[in-house]
């Protein structure tokens, strides 16, 4: 059995497989879309529908991420124990990333500092957050990036 | 550790690739190991001994001490 290996999900790579690729991401590029399309729609449409529907627009994205995660286990776990060991790494430095990237982005937020550095956007209602499914699967993949030729680098 | 993997695959003249598809790893995973910037795990290292009938020792040399 050929064991999965990362460069199978690296578009542009030798051994890269769309199918791999959409097996192992799809649940997370699907989670995105229906996060923003679920964003866009919240405020002229869902709103008005019962909150039954409420609910599941504003949750289905957030299923489609348990199965990416249960999708990228299974991917990480066809891997041999070398790959599996820097994925593993990679990937815990991509959550960790993000999640301290998000929540000091959202501090500052509060604390008014975009606002103040760019007082022009004030009354434009801009918004400046970046706690949504689409910027966190953004940062992870990123920061996938950056943790895998870091712990790669090492060993290969 | 210091490893025999180059020297043990080249007397059979197998390929990294070749080596790696008997012992269900990747190529990296093999070239890793005969550089030794990698340490097999015990079940690897076993594998590898039944491969080339020798003994885990004859392969593989602690040198951390």
């Amino acid at each position: 059995m050929i064991p999965n290996t990362p460069e199978q999900v690296w578009v542009g790579s030798k051994e890269y497989s769309w199918r791999m690729d959409w097996a192992t991401n799809g649940w997370l590029i699907l989670a995105a879309v229906t996060s923003g399309l679920g964003d866009i729609m919240f405020s002229h449409l869902v709103r008005e529908a019962p909150v039954t529907i409420q609910w599941v627009v504003a949750a289905l994205p957030f299923a489609f991420i348990l199965l990416w995660a249960r999708a990228l286990s299974r991917w990480i776990a066809g891997m041999d124990e070398l790959h599996r060991r820097i994925t593993i790494s990679a990937v815990l430095f991509a959550v960790s990333a993000t999640l301290f990237v998000i929540m000091l982005w959202h501090r500052l937020d509060k604390a008014g500092l975009f606002q103040a550095m760019f007082p022009a956007t004030g009354g434009t209602g801009a918004r400046w957050d970046i706690a949504t499914v689409g910027h966190g699967a953004l940062l992870l993949t990123l920061f996938y990036g950056l943790g895998h030729a870091r712990f790669a680098k090492r060993y290969l | 550790m210091k490893s025999r993997l180059r020297e043990l695959r080249a007397s059979r003249r197998w390929s990294q690739a070749e080596l790696a598809e008997m012992l269900g790893v990747s190529r990296q995973t093999v070239n890793a190991i005969e550089t030794e910037k990698y340490d097999p795990s015990l079940p690897l290292a076993f594998k590898m001994a039944r491969l080339f009938q020798a003994p885990i020792e004859e392969i593989f040399q602690d040198d951390s001490h």
